[in-house]
């Protein structure tokens, strides 16, 4: 009874509150057209990308596929301790690692500079040119780059080869040998993305106010100059926006790209987790442990993408969120 | 005027070769393979192809182009394409609608939404769920998961959010219902917006070739980048003679692999200059969004 007379007591002291929640509802009820709308988005959303999450908890069962989730025994964090005892993940994480680094370490800087570039040239036929060129491979499938980059580079009768040999060099099988692999993956990764990368630098150049350029000039500022000391800092917000973000996913390697590029033969410098992932999962059919290698490496991604939006909301005022 | 220093000279000189060199560098690749799918057989074999035709044939390219596996796949990249693009975009264009508005609980399933952006439930637990629907070997597996994509979602939502609350007001006055107002004068205003999203989408089904890996084995439902992965890893490895090539006989597998590829390109080179366009509209909207 007592509880009873503090809670309507503490409901009379909030009448507003209570009011608004109603006032919500009535909201809500008004523009049911509106959540109607919703439904065969939501639907899917939960069906495709909520159903799977909830999938990963055969990453702490021993998965078959007969008795499904219901039907599998559990064991705890054995496919976690299977990881460790792995030597395998040792070389798929030194790879995945490598790789990355080189790709944020060789390929970052170059769309950046390209956008510094295109910026001093005047003719803007030949700037509109270059722009149509350097972003069409963005939009070949990896397939496709797989096929022109096996045909470029064959040891028989491709063109690379053929001027190593004109060089008087050796030819070399780039997609089957273990030391030009991993050159290979991070060159055709450049050549697919730096142009259309450089979109984002372009865009920004164009939001420096030309006044900053005019006044450096008028202080008998040359091209250089101005390119270094007013270009430049005008993009640094979002140079380390995409930086930030470009870090936040260095777990992933590239796995679309190498899945059509490598074979046995390299799996010893090209292998990576989420190649791994695919061959364990499917090739193997062991189904628990590759869930579990796949559950860690969206774990460590999801809090490298949250920190990474958290630094630069911190650091420039801006995030993706 | 100022006479134009030694230094800015130089700067233009180093710019435009920069350039230049880069664009060379992207368009090699693709003369060469263009060139090979085009020359004579003992050319390509020997080596003698570089960035010029050699004994110039269209053969190799007629007869990968008339193969009846080449036509299958590409019949069923076009079918995914044209009824996946078209599902998407009414989809997202639906949903992102309520999602501009200030409506209660409208904030939280925009957090159900983003954050599948951040977190996935990962390559096995998805093919599991696609095999217990029995979707395995059927064209809906590439469609249905594809449908709702968060980015587009999101560059839609930004741009409704752009249009004038005014316009809808005056509708309601005039007894518009909501539906009436979101087809009739949301969406034809949204015309630039959808074509965007529709080449994201459409670029997306159709250069997909990772989806059909997983869940198609089917040979009759493979889709045009599936078989040229095939083609490609095939011909890669020496020994192994596929199907294709057999069909193709007396064809080096450089040539055809090497025809299958600028058959497979075409298609994107056509569109290219409205894909440009689009994209980089739809790249910068969704920078801004904040």
């Amino acid at each position: 009874m007592n509880s009873a007379a503090t809670r309507l007591k503490r409901r009379s002291s909030h009448p507003g509150l209570e009011r608004q929640r109603f006032a919500k509802w009535k909201l809500a009820r008004r523009n049911i057209d509106y959540y109607v709308l919703l439904i065969p988005g939501l639907l899917l959303l939960l069906l495709f990308k909520y159903t799977p999450m909830y999938g990963l908890v055969i990453a702490f069962q021993e998965y078959n596929i007969f008795d499904g989730v219901s039907g599998s025994p559990w064991v705890g964090l054995d496919q976690f301790r299977k990881l460790t005892q792995t030597d395998e993940i040792v070389n798929v994480l030194t790879n995945t690692m490598l790789i990355s680094c080189y790709k944020i370490v060789l390929l970052f800087p170059i769309p950046i500079i390209i956008a510094l570039i295109l910026n001093e040239v005047r003719l803007s036929a030949f700037k509109r040119t270059i722009q149509t060129i350097i972003y069409l491979p963005h939009f070949l499938s990896w397939v496709i780059i797989s096929g022109l980059f096996i045909t470029i580079l064959s040891p028989s009768g491709g063109l690379v080869n053929t001027v190593l040999q004109w060089l008087g060099m050796e030819p070399i099988s780039f997609f089957m040998d273990n030391r030009f692999f991993r050159s290979v993956i991070v060159f055709t990764a450049g050549w697919k993305e730096v142009g259309w990368n450089a979109i984002v630098f372009i865009a920004a150049l164009a939001g420096i106010e030309q006044e900053q350029y005019e006044a450096a000039s008028m202080d008998g500022a040359g091209r250089i100059k101005k390119m270094f000391y007013i270009s430049l800092p005008g993009m640094m917000p979002t140079i380390i926006m995409m930086f930030i973000l470009r870090l936040g996913s260095v777990l992933d390697a590239g796995t679309e790209q190498i899945l059509t590029m490598y074979n046995p033969v390299v799996y010893q410098t090209g292998d990576v987790l989420g190649t791994y992932v695919y061959r364990v999962g499917l090739g193997q059919m062991d189904y628990s442990f590759s869930t579990a290698v796949g559950f860690l490496n969206s774990l460590v991604g999801f809090i490298l993408v949250v920190g990474g939006n958290f630094v630069s909301k911190k650091l420039v005022h801006r995030g993706i969120w | 005027m100022k006479k134009r220093s030694f230094s800015d000279w130089s700067l233009d000189i180093f710019v435009y070769l920069i350039l230049s060199v880069a664009g060379l560098i992207t368009l090699l690749p693709l003369a060469n393979v263009f060139s090979k799918s085009v020359s004579a057989e003992w050319a390509v074999i020997s080596g003698k192809v570089n960035i010029w035709p050699v004994g110039f044939q269209l053969d190799t390219l007629r007869n990968v182009v008339t193969s009846s596996v080449f036509v299958q796949a590409f019949a069923v990249s076009v079918f995914v394409t044209v009824v996946g693009t078209l599902l998407s975009i009414f989809v997202t264009a639906i949903t992102a609608y309520p999602l501009s508005k200030r409506l209660p609980g409208i904030s939280f399933v925009m957090v159900l939404f983003i954050f599948t952006m951040l977190f996935n439930g990962g390559l096995i637990p998805t093919y599991l769920l696609i095999r217990n629907l029995h979707l395995l070997d059927t064209l809906w597996s590439l469609i249905l998961p594809a449908v709702v994509n968060v980015f587009n979602l999101l560059v839609m939502k930004s741009y409704y959010e752009t249009l004038p609350e005014a316009l809808e007001e005056s509708a309601r006055i005039d007894g518009a219902k909501t539906y009436a107002i979101l087809f009739k004068i949301i969406l034809p205003l949204s015309m630039p917006v959808i074509a965007t999203i529709s080449l994201f989408y459409a670029v997306f089904f159709w250069n997909d070739y990772f989806h059909p890996m997983l869940y198609i084995n089917d040979e009759a439902l493979k889709t045009l980048q599936l078989y040229l992965r095939d083609v490609v890893m095939q011909a890669d490895s020496a020994t192994a003679a596929s199907k294709s090539i057999d069909e193709l006989m007396n064809m080096s597998p450089e040539g055809v692999r090497a025809a299958t590829v600028v058959a497979s390109t075409v298609p994107i080179i056509c569109v290219y200059p409205f894909l440009q366009k689009y994209f980089i509209k739809g790249v910068l909207v969704g920078s801004v969004k904040g």
